[in-house]
């Protein structure tokens, strides 16, 4: 089919005017002038993932970017670029791709609901390899080359978790996914679970080969429905296709797979509370040893993996172990999805190879804080994990550098945190997410947590003593090293790591019962700045508690005791006198 | 055998041995609280945590095994800082008031803060203020006093099989309670008060009976009379410093005259009565083939409690015999009143029970009342009456030996090991030879039928007919026994049992739910020891042989299982629902 | 459907590449749907069975942009394979419009263009 038109060119303004109409503008009248347009198109972007590069320009198909293009340039670019195939060497960009989608690989590409497009795309070709190429010892030794480690936050060597299993002699073993992801704002595993299911499957397949198990279970929790409705799909279609069932792929192999639900626990994402749960009882965990890989579900060797763990299994087969170690940083190889939020321009799901930093992740994939904002630290790995200022922002990301500034990797979520979010209140979000999912068994863990946020609150309401952060403290050394299981051992992580670097908001708040970033409610003032009160009493008005009082002779004034904070002066006044600090 | 150290002492163990138990081999003793002797760890409470030379980390000793080359440390600052911030959290949700509570001075949570000299608890204090339940008028909860230990919930749905208790809500928002959060009183619980044996705080405690007996006790119009059960004597003794399973009949019966009753009367008595109802129910069941096999025993009321609600298919195999101390109960109110010439409407009984079970049994159905009044006003526990005769001055440890009112209370050594597993079986065996062949068997003791395993299977002889007997303690254990039952009778096979022994307490009687705190199988094994001893002891060992039995025959009720009998001395059984609307 | 074996895998995804023509994508996780990717999946499709074109309608994953969310990749033999972001229901009808009928791209949408 003859392609309409021979070259394209997409423009955008990526600085601070907008002028790209005016450089559409400006390119199509060059082309009429040569005659071009015909088999040019110029199509202004949406947005090209790039900022503060001036005005971009895309030429297609020679994929040639060039940046921070002025008006003099067009016609220079049309002539050698586009009647002509040639770059312009001085404005030349070569965007330097940060991510490198290797779990994510099929999202975005293959239709999750069709097991033909996973195959198209190359799917099962490893389970194919797997099954005739390779004998369960072989499997564990590429993925020892390969270095994966666990993806789920644990950090376990992979490789070792199966040779455990596999090593035990047992007339059952079980293979069990962890879709429980209950970090708030972490949607990793959803994505691949929705996105690729079949890359899920097939990971858990060839884990089952490996560890000898017959029979798997995918834990998804029920605020999934679309992963859990794809997943059930992909095993319908994969049975069909004899990929699951008896003799797989027709050799002697036999696998099969069922969901579990989880219900509404965050704590039945701990290996040992997944299994109860799964056995239809509490889920409470359990004391390790004995760990799961040699005894636990129903007694028998189970390998419990995280969703983008074993979507990482095909990959490896399909391009071999020793590329996947070609990727990363010396102790954490192959990449990591994280889910990029916060006070970022672009956020959303984004894979890049372990030992990037964050700078990197925030600025170049993330595109930066908004206009005016300053980054204040960036939050990894969750409910357990903690704060990284801006000062140590070119820290490389992985297992290890996270955890020496006191946080961690964690399932991947990574929160952007600017100015106006205040430290107190951060380890107060988090802190109350552990108390509401603390499952009650170990008193560490379920009073503990309680009055870890006690304490916070008091601290974030400004009726803290001095000596109450000596108490926090106490009580998060000693959650940290009594609790049952990581929930409660890693809860206290987010206040120790805000006191760690921010001790002088803790220190604002009880002292000078102050907020500097004025989330803190209870400890905001909002007053009226007299010079600037032009004493229309618009704000009065609008007060909800009459706490505002005043004239057009003697301003207006607004009552501390009777003050709710609600902010509604603050919204409706047109001069700028209502402060709020 | 593991060989390690622990705090630098060399130490050498069995595979699979804890560090806890490890420990107290070279005589270290590391704290804990929700561990139980007898039960399984479920690694809750986070106190006896310990440290590995060289890893920052903190593991459970409770569950933990001891590995070969481990160096344990057990105390070092850190230890005790984690230790001591963990009790003060737990105290810092638990109630004040140990001067009021039903543990004052024999309390597992007290101990261990006077133990850690605890002063002050350093952090807010906060109480759950959940209600009460004393809806079965024989166990209360206290939920507020809970510390989440788990012990009673493992024992209840685990050890009993009752599965009246469990684990309401989570975080700090746990408690303990039927199933349904429906009260005690409405949930299948059989009263046998395991719960309470276990509980290491006040939070589930006996319904305190003392009151009604005191009121009596001082009433001049009331004519108060007593019985004490097999089991009691040899465990009051705990209350008052003596040995562990030391036989104090004679003391008690001092004591409880100086009470102020007018008749002591002894329940072995009534189980030497018992014997003679239901060796004869046997004698015609198994020789006279009139009835169904297995007779199965009735004395304890949880049992007959669990088999009302949960087998009532089995409700034929039931002896329809009363349990002892209800014999005793309606003969005093008859027999005993006619004899004395005392009005019965005047007359009080009370009996000294190790079980909790029994306040429940003495009013629960009609038959409880065959004398024209309830047969027994009160059953009180072993506490209690301990309780009552410190309250009553009485120096209890030079008291001299005192006989009791023969009428009712002279008994044989098999009447008196009625209290351990295995004991009623004996006594009636012992009785059932004689009935069969007219001699008394040649060696008085089935060693087989003895001590604590949990399901005793075997089978005797009398006169070339093998009878196959089965006794089980713990209602966890009847399963076994009942499936068995169950399977062979719809097979139209012949019973794989005779005669079956249920006692609901592991261990029997002296492991009731109403005998003094603490016990464990080192307690159980040594209290039924006492009674064994007692038995060999006695000049009469064979219930058919005791002088006053035979009189009562003879004077009032003709023979066993006569019309008087089975007005008296026998009951009726039904199915009852096992949640209540 | 017979079973698959290792024997015939390889040769099942040859022909599926045979089979392979143009397609439009729109992004249907559980970012995109939120986002109304569903209206557009759905307008998409409407649209293109009304001009009886000839390109498969598909849905996909995540592609990880999810502040562009909904996201539509149009593959279209003859112009560049283009990703359009924040696709409402009237930027869908004129990707089919324009791009897929027209042959060329939409003006304002696109986040992104790939090598085929």
């Amino acid at each position: 089919m003859e392609a309409r038109y021979r070259k394209t060119l997409l423009l955008k303004d990526t600085g601070a005017l907008d002028r790209t109409k005016e450089f559409f503008n400006l390119f199509l009248e060059r082309l009429r002038e040569e005659g071009l347009q015909e088999e040019v198109q110029v199509v202004r972007a949406g947005d090209l993932g790039m900022y503060g590069y001036g005005l971009v320009v895309k030429i297609l198909p020679d994929e040639y970017t060039y940046v921070n293009v002025e008006a003099k340039d067009v016609p220079k670019i049309v002539q050698t670029s586009l009647k002509k195939s040639n770059p312009v060497q001085d404005l030349l960009y070569t965007p330097r791709e940060k991510q490198m989608r290797v779990v994510l690989k099929n999202c975005g590409e293959v239709d999750p609901e069709s097991v033909d497009d996973y195959i198209l795309h190359g799917g099962y070709g490893a389970l194919k390899k797997v099954l005739t190429e390779f004998t369960p010892e072989q499997v564990i030794d590429e993925l020892k080359t390969s270095g994966l480690r666990g993806r789920g936050g644990g950090g376990f060597p992979t490789w070792m978790k199966w040779n455990f299993a596999r090593k035990v002699e047992a007339a059952e073993k079980y293979i069990i996914c962890n879709g429980d992801e209950g970090d708030p704002g972490a949607y990793m595993d959803r994505s691949v679970l929705e996105g690729d299911p079949h890359a899920v499957l097939e990971g858990m397949i060839i884990a089952g080969y490996t560890v000898g198990a017959s029979k798997g279970f995918l834990y998804i929790r029920a605020e999934y429905p679309l992963a859990i409705e794809r997943i059930q799909r992909a095993i319908a279609q994969a049975q069909d296709y004899g990929l699951l069932g008896g003799n797989i792929l027709g050799t002697e192999f036999q696998f099969d797979l069922e969901i579990r639900l989880g219900a509404g626990a965050f704590v039945c994402g701990e290996e040992t509370a997944l299994i109860a749960s799964v056995e239809g009882k509490r889920g409470y965990p359990s004391p390790r040893p004995p760990y799961p890989s040699v005894k636990g579900l129903w007694g028998m060797p189970t390998v419990i993996n995280n969703v983008e763990t074993l979507a990482n299994i095909p990959v490896i087969f399909d391009r071999g172990g020793a590329w996947f170690s070609g990727i990363g940083s010396q102790t954490a190889k192959g990449t990591k999805v994280f889910a990029l939020t916060g006070k970022v321009k672009n956020s959303g799901l984004i894979e890049v190879p372990m030992g990037i930093t964050l700078r990197e992740i925030v600025y170049e994939i993330g595109g930066g804080l908004s206009e005016g904002k300053k980054l204040k630290a960036v939050q990894t790995g969750g409910p357990s994990g903690g704060v990284i200022p801006d000062k140590f922002l070119d820290t490389p990301v992985d297992y290890e550098h996270l955890m020496e500034l006191g946080s961690i990797m964690g399932s991947g979520g990574m929160i952007v945190i600017d100015e106006e979010d205040c430290m107190v209140d951060i380890a107060k979000f988090y802190l109350n997410f552990c108390v509401d999912e603390a499952c009650g068994k170990c008193s560490p863990g379920r009073i503990g947590t309680f009055q870890m946020r006690n304490y916070l609150q008091k601290i974030s309401s400004g009726q803290a003593g001095e000596d109450d952060l000596d108490k926090l403290e106490a009580i998060c050394r000693a959650t940290k090293k009594a609790a049952l299981c990581g929930l409660g051992q890693t809860a206290p992580n987010p206040t120790l790591s805000t006191l760690r670097f921010f001790r002088e908001e803790y220190l604002e708040h009880i002292r000078e019962r102050r907020c500097r970033a004025g989330k803190c409610i209870d400890l905001l003032r909002y007053k009226i700045k007299q010079e600037k009160c032009k004493r229309c009493g618009v704000c009065a008005m609008h007060c909800p508690v009459n706490a505002i009082s005043g004239s057009r002779e003697e301003g207006y004034r607004i009552d501390v005791e009777k003050c709710v904070k609600c902010g509604q002066c603050f919204e409706v006044c047109k001069f700028d006198a209502v402060t709020r600090e | 055998m593991v060989k390690a150290k622990i705090n630098d002492i060399p130490v050498e163990v069995k595979q699979g041995t804890t560090i806890l138990d490890a420990a107290k081999k070279v005589h270290v003793h590391i704290p804990v609280l929700c561990k139980h002797p007898d039960l399984d760890a479920t690694a809750a409470c986070g106190i006896c945590v310990v440290k590995v030379k060289g890893s920052s980390k903190m593991l459970r000793a409770c569950c933990t095994p001891l590995e070969t080359g481990m160096e344990i440390i057990t105390h070092d600052a850190e230890l005790q800082d984690v230790r001591r911030t963990v009790v003060e959290l737990i105290l810092s949700n638990h109630p004040n008031d140990c001067l009021q509570c039903a543990r004052n001075n024999n309390c597992e949570l007290q101990k261990l803060a006077a133990d850690f000299g605890i002063r002050q608890v350093p952090y807010d204090q906060f109480l759950r203020n959940l209600p009460e339940d004393d809806s079965t008028k024989t166990i209360t909860l206290v939920p507020d006093k809970c510390i989440l230990c788990g012990r009673c919930v493992d024992v209840c749905q685990n050890h009993q099989d009752v599965w009246a208790l469990s684990f309401l809500e989570r975080g700090i928002k746990t408690r303990i309670s039927p199933a349904g959060d429906i009260n005690l009183g409405e949930s299948p619980c059989i009263r046998c008060g395991q719960c309470s044996a276990h509980c290491p705080t006040g939070a589930i405690a006996e319904h305190d009976d003392t009151r009604k007996v005191w009121q009596a006790l001082y009433n001049q119009e009331k004519y108060c009379v007593v019985q004490i059960a097999p089991a009691v004597r040899v465990a009051i003794g705990e209350a008052f410093g003596f040995k562990d399973g030391e036989n104090l009949t004679g003391k008690l019966y001092a004591a409880l005259r100086r009470l102020g009753f007018r008749a002591v009367f002894d329940t072995s008595f009534g189980a030497d009565l018992t014997v003679m109802e239901e060796a004869s129910e046997f004698v015609q069941r198994f020789t006279h083939k009139k009835g169904k096999l297995p007779l199965i025993t009735t004395c304890c009321p949880s049992w007959v409690d669990f088999m009302e609600k949960f087998y009532p298919d089995m409700i034929e195999h039931f002896s329809s015999a009363k349990s002892p101390h209800e014999m005793v109960g309606v003969l005093s109110k008859t027999y005993y009143a006619k004899q004395q010439n005392v009005d019965p409407e005047k007359m009080f009984m009370v009996s000294v029970m190790p079980c909790t079970s029994k306040k429940y049994e003495i009013s629960r159905s009609n038959e409880m009342f065959s004398s024209g009044y309830q047969d027994i006003d009160v059953s009180l526990t072993t506490r209690e009456i301990a309780r009552m005769i410190k309250q009553a001055g009485i120096d209890f440890e030079n008291l001299p030996e005192e006989e009791s009112d023969h009428i009712l209370g002279e008994y044989t050594g098999a009447g008196v090991i009625f209290g351990a597993t295995g004991g009623v079986m004996e006594a009636a065996l012992r009785t059932a030879h004689y009935f069969v062949t007219g001699k008394n068997v040649a060696r008085v003791e089935f060693e087989s039928v003895r001590g604590l395993k949990g399901v005793k299977e075997t089978t005797v002889e009398i006169q070339g007919a093998p009878i196959r007997i089965a006794i089980a303690h713990g209602i966890g254990n009847v399963e076994y026994v009942l499936n068995k039952i169950r399977e062979a009778l719809a097979a139209g096979k012949e019973p794989p049992y005779h005669f079956v022994e249920v006692m609901a307490c592991p261990g029997g009687c002296v492991g009731g739910g109403g005998q003094p705190y603490g016990v464990t199988d080192k307690l159980r094994t040594a209290r039924a020891q006492g009674l064994y001893s007692d038995d060999e002891n006695r000049e009469i060992q064979y219930a058919h042989d005791n002088p006053y039995i035979k009189e009562l025959y003879k004077k009032f009720l003709d023979a066993p299982l006569s019309e008087k009998a089975h007005e008296l001395l026998h009951t009726k059984y039904k199915p009852r629902p096992t949640y209540k609307k | 459907m017979a079973k698959l074996t290792h024997q015939s895998l390889d040769s099942f995804r040859r022909e599926l590449e045979e089979n392979k023509g143009d397609w439009i994508k729109v992004g249907m996780s559980t970012c995109g749907i939120a986002a109304g990717a569903d209206e557009v999946y759905r307008v998409i499709n409407e649209e293109v069975q009304k001009r009886g074109l000839a390109v498969r309608v598909e849905k996909c994953g995540c592609a990880g942009m999810c502040y562009a969310e909904p996201l539509v990749e149009v593959c279209v033999e003859g112009v560049p394979r283009s990703v359009y972001g924040k696709v409402d229901k009237d930027t869908a009808l004129k990707i089919v419009d324009k791009h897929v009928s027209g042959k060329r791209l939409v003006n304002d949408h696109v986040f992104n263009v790939k090598v085929k």
